[in-house]
């Protein structure tokens, strides 16, 4: 089994606090991660360093054996263009575009033809049934069709990773099954990785395995506290 | 049950009662024969012992007291894991009140690892079988409901231990 | 609501806040300023405007703008006219940081404040923004006023520093400033509909905008042939044409043709938009294009501003075209009536000109000024799209990509608009004459009997005026460059935006 991206000994801070204390885990290729923990404990600060998207102030992250947190920022943009994809919780399609003319504009940037790019574009909007609002500005849309449409644009590129923080974290429970339901579905059809951030336990069931974050750190418990040691009061 | 809390130290069958009700107050209130018939159960398995006659005041208060093979007995119950189902109730919360009051933290928290990756694993499993392409609309709503309660379960767990954990480090800070 | 509790509420917030009140308070003191000095030119004396006796002129002035009561009036125009980007910088400057402030407005809403007073707040920090430039500006003149007062060896004074303008009008246009700052700020507000949940503004029309700018620049070009037309009226068909009748048509003919160029921005940039979106390839330019359509009048105020000074420009540039053509006619003339004799008019062109000079540097002014409010509208721009922009970056998005867009979007309407308003400049004046003649006609010479009379004609020379190539394109040029360089400028804001913070979940 191989392992597409390793993380080492992880650490990142903000400023003076930190937020990731030494993470160190293995993705499998083909498997579909959940990372949970209670809020503020690092989750999304670990997806943006695994994505490349934040430079770790110490450790390595390493995709397919190679280090990306040595690279530029243009080549880490390259490769977020060409082999993740990122999906977030909201506020991430151009608003002045239509649905069909986001999905396309990774295309575009890779320099494919007008023409082509829309075409690929509604293949996928199909694929995730909301090729009826293609034409539509995301203003037009429900929660759970921009997500799909953002689903779509993430995976026009058929990347290898898909990176997803909270995608339903401001859906309602129908439709949010509707977008993971589809996202399980196509990674395994496209043998993808994903790499899930969530606090919901719903939403990590749809996963293979679990790693629970605790402080910026892993926590193999999982229970998320440490029950202090010591005889207790009562 | 009644064993976890005569693991605290030997008590009369009175007590016995009023600490039962104090420590889950939700629940059905412990009438006072079933208490006995329970005690003379387990004194019968051999898991306690009368420990003294107390004839001061009142009517016979038999102080009851563990013995080890009761308190094997109390371990064994407490390791094993609860298996996860929808109506899990009122078992789930006081083997987690047990494991919450257990000297040996490590063991307590082994106890709600075990616990909790039991409901998440079964989670996991009931949801693969509501979105498999082959599943009916009966098991989607069935496994929907059966997530709902696992949900529900991990939420109160995982506030319970951080209550527990905040009063503690209160009580010892 | 009291004036008090209107005070605090209006000036509460933050660090962004803080310097949108500093920035109007500026451009407001500069607005006063600008009104003080041109009440303070027309306190000379007597305007009129036409030539005048030279006994009505201010000689105690070295400056020949001020002397000259026929020219004073320029001045004064000239310096109102240095008001209006002054107040595009001041409506440019509310909208900073607005998004903030749309939430607190939203906020108060919510507390129970009606629409009303929710404007009324807004208002209030306009107002007593600028009331504080206003108060400001007046220090400023005050103190120039004092110490400019110095004459030169001919004791000249270099400024007007001896005359004050009427004290009550002084009071009047400090007061006055402010309030008409706080009333555009809350007509501005008239577009937004404050709701408890956050500011709605006015659904977008789905149709751009009209042809209207077309029609007011055809109106204010005839105008501007009205005018060219009067004088040949007068001479060969005798109509008697009022004083007032010239200057108010020019008046009547720059408005029009200003405010046609003004509101053609929001057209021209929804064309261009339309026009790029049908053949755009690359990323930047499908965004640019598709942001020109969604919301074309973002950014077309300072556009507008900007095109009025190209329009001044273009005007000026004809104007000194059309002065060094009569100058050379008339030299061409002498030449030809006096030949050898030395000609007296290059004293008077010169004058001319150095005004001429006076008035593009005042428009040099305006334009750095509306240069400052575009970098300012291209800041916000950033700013409320953070998100989108951040995580276009996360995607993969190179942000040079996310540049160039931005340029386009800036570049595209601007260079076409420019050229329309150098073209409609130049034309304004040519209308009035585009060529220029001296001598002419016929004069009857007869000798001290009244006999033998004898009429020569005088040749005429004619010259059609060039069309200032040079200085259009100079003007034309330097527009270009402004949009660019703030542009770029406001791209630096762009790299701070795009920080990954601005998307972390929890």
């Amino acid at each position: 089994m191989t392992h597409i991206l390793q993380a080492r000994a992880v650490v990142r801070a903000y400023g003076t606090t930190p937020a990731l204390r030494g993470v160190t885990l293995d993705i499998t290729e083909g498997e579909i991660l959940a990372i949970t923990g209670p809020s503020g404990c690092g989750k999304s600060t670990l997806l943006h360093c695994l994505a490349g998207i934040m430079r770790p102030d110490s450790g390595e992250v390493a995709y397919r054996g190679t280090r990306i947190d040595t690279l530029s920022e243009a080549a880490r943009s390259r490769l977020r263009r060409t082999e993740f994809g990122v999906l977030f919780q909201f506020g991430q399609l151009v608003a002045e575009l239509t649905a069909a003319q986001n999905v396309a504009l990774p295309l575009l940037l890779a320099g494919a033809g007008r023409r082509e790019a829309r075409t690929a574009a509604l293949a996928w909007l199909e694929r995730f049934g909301v090729a009826d609002v293609a034409d539509s500005r995301p203003g037009e849309m429900s929660g759970g069709q921009q997500q799909r449409c953002a689903m779509a644009r993430a995976l026009v590129t058929e990347p290898r990773l898909i990176f997803a923080d909270e995608p339903t974290g401001a859906l309602d429970t129908l439709a949010g099954e509707q977008v993971l339901g589809q996202l399980v579905r196509v990674a395994h059809e496209q043998h993808t990785t994903v790499v899930l951030v969530t606090h919901d336990a719903r939403v990590a069931g749809y996963a293979d395995r679990e790693i629970v974050l605790r402080d910026g750190a892993v926590d193999a418990s999982g229970l998320g506290i440490a029950l202090p040691t010591g005889r207790h009061g009562r | 049950m009644l064993l976890g809390l005569l693991g605290g130290g030997p008590k009369h069958g009175y007590d016995l009662k009023h600490a039962y009700d104090r420590t889950l107050p939700r629940a059905k209130p412990l009438g006072f024969g079933q208490v006995y018939a329970t005690l003379g159960r387990l004194e019968r398995d051999g898991l306690v012992t009368q420990a003294g006659h107390d004839r001061a005041g009142g009517p016979d208060r038999t102080t009851f007291a563990i013995t080890d093979a009761g308190r094997g007995e109390l371990e064994r119950w407490v390791a094993t894991v609860e298996p996860p189902a929808p109506h899990v109730g009122g078992t789930l919360l006081a083997k987690v009140m047990v494991a919450l009051m257990w000297p040996d933290a490590e063991r307590a928290m082994a106890y709600l690892t075990a616990q909790r990756k039991a409901h998440t694993d079964r989670l996991r499993e009931l949801t693969a079988a509501k979105t498999d392409p082959a599943a009916t609309i009966g098991d989607v709503i069935a496994a929907d409901y059966a997530i709902s309660h696992l949900d529900a379960d991990l939420v109160w767990l995982r506030t319970t231990l951080a209550r527990v954990a905040d009063l503690r480090s209160g009580v010892h800070e | 609501m009291r004036p008090g509790t209107l005070l605090r509420l209006g000036l509460a917030g933050t660090r962004t806040d803080t310097m949108r009140v500093v920035l109007t308070a500026l451009s407001t003191a500069l607005a006063a300023l600008a009104v003080l000095t041109a009440a303070n030119v027309v306190a000379i004396g007597q305007l009129t405007l036409h030539g005048a006796g030279s006994d009505q002129w201010a000689e105690q002035y070295s400056n020949a703008l001020l002397r000259e009561p026929g020219l004073r009036p320029g001045v004064v125009i000239t310096l109102l006219l240095l008001t209006v980007p002054v107040f595009a910088l001041a409506g440019q400057c509310a909208r900073l940081g607005a998004p903030a402030r749309d939430r607190r407005l939203a906020a108060f809403r919510l507390a129970g404040a009606t629409p009303a007073q929710t404007v009324a707040v807004a208002a209030a920090e306009t107002g007593v923004a600028s009331l504080a430039g206003s108060l400001g500006g007046l220090a400023v003149y005050l103190a120039g006023h004092e110490l400019l007062d110095r004459r030169d060896a001919e004791g000249r004074l270099p400024l007007p520093t001896d005359v004050f303008p009427h004290t009550w009008f002084v009071a009047v246009a400090v007061l006055a400033i402010p309030a008409l700052a706080a009333l555009a700020a809350a007509v501005v507000m008239r577009r937004v509909t404050v709701g408890p949940f956050g500011v709605v503004r006015r659904v977008r029309r789905t149709r751009g905008p009209g042809p209207w700018p077309g029609v007011f620049i055809v109106l204010g070009l005839l105008a501007f042939a009205a005018v060219g037309s009067a004088s040949p009226l007068r001479v060969h068909l005798g109509y008697h044409i009022p004083v007032w009748f010239v200057p108010t048509m020019l008046l009547v003919g720059v408005a029009c043709a200003g405010f046609g160029v003004v509101i053609g921005t929001g057209w021209i940039a929804y064309a261009t938009g339309r026009l790029l979106h049908r053949r755009a390839r690359r990323p930047s330019t499908v965004l640019a294009a598709a942001r020109l359509v969604a919301d074309p009048w973002s950014g077309s105020r300072t556009l507008a501003v900007l095109l009025i000074c190209v329009l001044f420009g273009g005007g000026t540039a004809a104007v000194r075209a059309w002065i060094a053509a009569g100058a050379e006619v008339q030299r061409a003339l002498d030449a030809i009536e006096n030949p050898g004799s030395p000609t007296t008019s290059g004293l008077v062109d010169l004058f001319y000109l150095r005004t001429m000079d006076l008035i593009d540097a005042a428009l040099l002014t305006a334009v750095a000024l509306t240069a400052i409010a575009m970098l300012v509208v291209v800041a916000e721009g950033v700013v409320t799209r953070r998100r989108e922009y951040a995580s276009l970056v996360a995607a993969g998005v190179p942000r040079a990509t996310l540049g160039r867009s931005m340029l386009w979007q800036a570049l595209l309407p601007a260079v076409p608009a420019i050229l329309v308003a150098l073209v409609v400049g130049v034309a304004l004046v040519r209308t009035i004459g585009g060529e220029v003649s001296a001598g002419g006609g016929t004069s009857r010479t007869c000798d001290a009997a009244g006999e033998h009379c004898r009429s020569t004609r005088h040749p005429k020379v004619v010259r059609v005026v060039p069309v200032p190539w040079a200085e259009l394109s100079r003007d034309g040029g330097v527009a270009v460059l402004a949009v660019f360089a703030t542009t770029g400028a406001g791209l630096l804001f762009l790299r701070r935006s795009t920080d990954l913070e601005e998307i972390r979940a929890t």
